[in-house]
C-alpha cells in the first residue's frame, strides 16, 4: 500500500512554499495515489512563462518505488517526448531513493527543462534538432510552450466554445482539455475516440 | 538431415557411458589423472567454503568485516586479483567507494546521546530512537522503512547490491541488518536473500559457471586459470567450460555454434532447392531443370517458363515459347547456382568425413562389451604374459582420437572456408595451410582406423605369439596416435590460428589423459569457521538487535559445512530449512 500518511504530509510541507518554488501538487481526485503536479518553466529558457502540468501516479511500493511522472502539457524537450510526454529522467528509475519526495522530483524535471541532455534522449528527432539546430530547436520549444503551456490559461474558454459547438458536452469537453494538456486536436480525437 | 542432429545428442551420452564404464572397471588405469585436478565441483554443501578462501585472502588483507569484503568481491566479479590491482592503482578509498563500501565506519556518537525519539526521514514520523537502525554509511531511517525497502529492492532481484535509502548515498546496506529485519517479517524471503549473496560466487564469477546438465544435477564447475577447457562434471557430463555446450575440440566455440547450426536447420538442402528448382505454377512443388530449352515441364502436366516461372502454354521453338516473352537474368543466376552447389559439395565433404567419424565411434563404443570378453577369454589362457591392460588402453586412445577427429572436420570447414578468415589468408596462404593439416589428418585418421581394426580382430581365439604381435601392434599405434593428436593441435595453434586473430578462437588444448574431471571440493579446513558462525548465530537470535551485528555471512547453510564432507549425497533432503541449491535461483523461484 501506499504510504498516505507521508503522501499528506509531503503535500502540506509542498504547499507551505509554493510561492517561494513555484512547485504545486494537488490530488487529482479523493484518492491519493494519483497526482498532478505543476511546474513553471525556469527562467531564461524557451520554456519561460508556461506552466507544464505532470501527472504522478504513486504505485503501490511508494515511497520505496519511484512515483510514475509524465508530462501532460505538450513540451518539446530532447528527453521528454513529444507525444506520449515521458520523461527520461534517472531518478524516476533505478536512481530512485525513498529519501526523496514528489516535490524533489519536480524540481529535478524543472532543472531538467535548463538542462537538457541530448546525449540521452528520449525523443530522437528532438534530440537531433537540438545538436544540430539549436537556433530552430529553441524557436519549436518557445513556440510549444506558448501554445500549449499558456494557451491552456488564455485560450481555453475559446477551445470549450469551439468543441461544445461540435456537439460535446461542455463539462467532458473542459475534463479532456485538461487531460491533454489543453491540446485542440489532441480533445478532439480523444472526444470522437469515446 | 534430421538424424544428423539425434545423432550428435546419442553421442554425448553413449561417449560417457563407454568411459565412465571403463573407469570403473580399473580405477588405477592410468589415463586418470594422478595429479590433483585444479578443476572443482562446487556443490551445494561446498558453495560457502568455495568463496570463503576469496573472503578470507580479502578479510584479511583489508582488515575488513566479511559482508564488506563479500560487496567488494561482487562488485569486482570476485576477481581477487583486479580487485587487487585497482587497490594498488587507485587506493583503497576509490576501491571501497565505487563497490559501495564506506571507507570510514561512522560510530553511533550521536544515537546514545539523543533523545528518546528520532525522526524517520522516509516515513516523516517520529519514531523510538530503539526503533531506528543506523547503517555503516552514517544514515539512520527507522526499522519499518528499511525493511520495506529491503522487501522491495530483493523483490526486484537486487539483493546483491541494496543500496542504503539515502538520496545519493551509494553504500551497500549490511547483510546481516537485511537478513535480521527481513526475516522478521518475511521468513522465506530471508533465505531468497542469503541465497542470491551465496550463489552470487557462480553467477557473478567467469571462473565458476553452473554445470549445464538437464536436469540440472545442482553442481558449480570452478577452474583455475584458463576458462578454455574440457572438464567433466561429477554428475558425468563433459562439456566445454566457455560455451556451455558439448566438448568439440579441435573446433573453437565460435565454430562449434555454427557448424550445430548448419547442421540444425540444414541450409545447404534448403539452399540447393533455391537456387536449383522452381516451383511449379500449378502444383508448388519443387521443379528442378534437367536438361533442355526454358519450356519446363512440371509432373502435374502445367507446362512453365524457367526464366521467369510463369505458366506458359506448350507451344515452343528453341529460343522462344510462343505467346511468352521475359526479361533474360540467365547469366547470373547460373553464377549463383554454382555457388551453392559448390558451397554444397563442400559443406557435404566435411559433414560426411564428420558423421562417418561420429558413427564409428558410436560403434566402436560398443567395442567396449566385446573387449571385455575378449580380455576375459585371454585371462583363462595360461599365457605368458598376463597383463591386458594394453587392450583398454588401447580403446580408450582410440575414442580420444576418434573425438579429435570428428571434430577437426567442421574444424577444417571453417578455417579453409570463407566464413571466418576470408580477409584474413591470400588464396596461396589458405592452400598452403589447408595440405599442411590435411596431411596431418590424415596420417590421424589412417593410425586411428588401423587400431579400430586391430581391436576388433578376435585375438582372443588366436595363439599367443599372434596376441603378442597384436599387443605390441596396439601400444605402437596407441603410443603414435597420441603424438600425432598433440601435433595435429600444435599444428593448429602454431601453423594455422597463430598467425590470425587467434583471440577470438580459443581451443581447449589436447588433453592425452581425457578430459579433465572435476574433483569435490575439500572443505575440511573450514570447520574453525563454521563453529564461529554458529556462535554469532546463536548470539544474533537471543540478541535480536539489528545494529552492528558481527554474523558473519552465510549463515543459511553453515550448518552444513562438516568435516569431512560425507561421500555426494545428490538427493534427500539436507538440514531442515536450507534452501534447495539443486536448482538455480530463477529456477526453483519460479516453483
Amino acid at each position: 500500500m501506499v504510504d498516505f500518511a507521508r503522501v499528506q504530509k509531503e503535500l502540506q510541507e509542498c504547499n507551505r512554499d509554493v510561492e517561494l518554488s513555484g512547485i504545486r501538487v494537488s490530488p487529482k481526485s479523493d484518492n491519493l495515489a494519483h497526482l498532478i503536479g505543476a511546474i513553471p518553466g525556469p527562467h531564461g529558457t524557451p520554456y519561460e512563462g508556461g506552466t507544464f502540468n505532470i501527472d504522478i501516479t504513486l504505485p503501490d511500493g511508494y515511497p520505496f518505488e519511484p512515483p510514475k511522472m509524465k508530462f501532460t502539457t505538450k513540451v518539446w524537450h530532447p528527453n521528454i517526448s513529444s507525444q506520449s510526454g515521458a520523461i527520461c529522467l534517472d531518478i524516476l528509475k533505478d536512481q530512485w531513493s525513498p529519501a526523496l519526495t514528489l516535490k524533489t522530483a519536480l524540481l529535478s524535471i524543472q532543472a531538467l527543462l535548463s538542462t537538457p541532455e541530448p546525449d540521452d534522449p528520449q525523443d530522437a528527432v528532438v534530440a537531433k534538432q537540438y545538436l544540430r539546430d539549436y537556433q530552430t530547436f529553441v524557436g519549436t520549444a518557445r513556440y510549444w510552450t506558448e501554445t500549449f503551456a499558456k494557451a491552456s490559461a488564455l485560450g481555453i474558454e475559446e477551445k470549450v466554445q469551439k468543441l461544445v459547438e461540435m456537439g460535446f458536452p461542455e463539462a467532458l469537453v473542459r475534463s479532456t482539455l485538461e487531460v491533454v494538456g489543453g491540446d485542440e486536436n489532441m480533445a478532439l480525437e480523444k472526444l470522437c475516440s469515446g | 538431415m534430421e538424424d544428423w542432429v539425434s545423432s550428435e545428442e546419442d553421442y554425448g551420452s553413449s561417449d560417457r557411458e563407454s568411459l565412465d564404464g571403463l573407469d570403473n572397471e580399473e580405477p588405477d588405469s592410468p589415463w586418470v589423472p594422478p595429479k590433483v585436478s585444479n578443476t572443482k565441483v562446487i556443490t551445494k554443501e561446498s558453495l560457502l567454503a568455495a568463496q570463503r578462501d576469496d573472503l578470507g585472502r580479502v578479510t584479511d588483507l583489508l582488515s575488513l568485516r566479511e559482508h564488506h569484503a563479500r560487496s567488494l568481491l561482487i562488485h569486482y566479479r570476485w576477481d581477487v586479483e583486479k580487485l587487487l590491482a585497482v587497490l594498488v592503482e587507485k587506493g583503497k578509498p576509490y576501491l571501497f567507494t565505487e563497490a559501495g563500501v564506506p571507507v570510514a565506519e561512522h560510530q553511533d556518537l550521536d544515537l546514545s546521546v539523543s533523545a528518546s525519539t528520532l525522526m524517520c526521514y522516509i516515513c516523516i514520523d517520529d519514531v523510538p530512537s530503539s526503533e531506528v537502525t543506523r547503517m555503516d554509511c552514517g544514515h539512520c531511517f527507522c526499522n519499518n522503512c528499511w525493511t520495506e525497502h529491503f522487501i522491495v529492492k530483493i523483490n526486484e532481484g537486487q539483493s546483491k547490491r541494496i543500496r542504503c535509502m539515502a538520496h545519493k548515498c551509494f553504500a551497500i546496506c549490511d547483510e546481516a541488518v537485511v537478513r535480521n529485519l527481513v526475516s522478521r517479517r518475511h521468513p522465506d524471503l530471508a533465505e531468497k536473500f542469503d541465497r542470491f549473496l551465496l550463489e552470487s560466487y557462480i553467477e557473478d564469477n567467469k571462473m565458476v559457471k553452473w554445470c549445464p546438465s538437464i536436469p540440472h544435477c545442482g553442481n558449480a564447475i570452478r577452474v583455475e586459470d584458463d576458462e578454455v577447457i574440457e572438464v567433466e562434471c561429477s554428475c558425468g557430463l563433459q562439456f566445454c567450460f566457455s560455451c556451455l555446450s558439448e566438448t568439440h575440440s579441435p573446433c573453437s566455440c565460435l565454430m562449434w555454434e555454427l557448424w550445430t547450426k548448419k547442421c540444425r536447420d540444414e541450409s545447404e538442402t534448403v539452399n540447393w532447392i533455391t537456387v536449383h528448382t522452381k516451383p511449379c505454377p500449378k502444383c508448388h512443388k519443387p521443379v528442378e531443370k534437367n536438361g533442355g530449352c526454358n519450356l519446363v515441364s512440371c509432373i502435374c502436366g502445367q507446362a512453365f517458363c524457367w526464366l521467369c516461372g510463369g505458366a506458359t502454354g506448350r507451344d515452343h521453338t528453341w529460343s522462344s515459347i510462343s505467346g511468352h516473352s521475359c526479361g533474360r537474368y540467365e547469366e547470373d543466376g547460373e553464377k549463383k547456382a554454382e555457388r551453392a552447389k559448390r558451397d554444397l559439395y563442400r559443406y557435404m565433404h566435411y559433414h560426411n568425413r564428420y558423421k562417418a567419424h561420429i558413427d564409428s565411434f558410436k560403434q566402436e563404443s560398443r567395442l567396449r562389451e566385446t573387449v571385455r570378453e575378449k580380455v576375459s577369454n585371454l585371462e583363462e589362457k595360461e599365457l605368458q604374459f598376463r597383463d591386458f591392460s594394453w587392450v583398454t588402453n588401447g580403446l580408450y586412445r582410440l575414442f580420444r582420437s576418434r573425438r579429435a577427429l570428428s571434430y577437426s572436420y567442421p574444424f577444417a570447414y571453417y578455417m579453409f572456408g570463407e566464413d571466418l578468415f576470408k580477409d584474413e589468408m591470400t588464396e596461396v596462404e589458405r592452400s598452403i595451410k589447408q595440405h599442411l593439416f590435411e596431411d596431418q589428418q590424415q596420417q590421424l585418421e589412417s593410425n586411428v582406423e588401423k587400431l579400430s581394426k586391430f581391436l576388433e580382430e578376435p585375438f582372443d581365439q588366436y595363439a599367443e605369439e599372434k596376441v603378442m604381435g597384436i599387443r605390441m601392434q596396439v601400444i605402437n599405434l596407441s603410443v603414435i596416435i597420441d603424438k600425432l593428436c598433440k601435433k595435429m593441435y600444435e599444428c593448429i595453434e602454431n601453423d594455422l590460428l597463430g598467425s590470425l586473430q587467434y583471440g577470438t578462437h580459443n581451443i581447449a588444448p589436447y588433453q592425452s589423459k581425457g578430459i579433465e574431471k572435476a574433483t569435490e571440493l575439500s572443505v575440511c579446513w573450514s570447520a574453525k569457521a563454521c563453529t564461529t558462525d554458529k556462535r554469532h548465530k546463536l548470539n544474533k537470535q537471543t540478541k535480536g538487535s539489528t545494529t552492528q551485528s558481527d554474523q558473519p555471512s552465510g549463515s543459511g547453510s553453515s550448518d552444513d559445512i562438516g568435516c569431512p564432507l560425507p561421500k555426494r549425497a545428490r538427493t534427500g533432503g539436507f538440514g531442515a530449512g536450507l534452501f534447495d541449491l539443486n536448482l538455480p535461483a530463477e529456477v526453483s523461484d519460479r516453483n
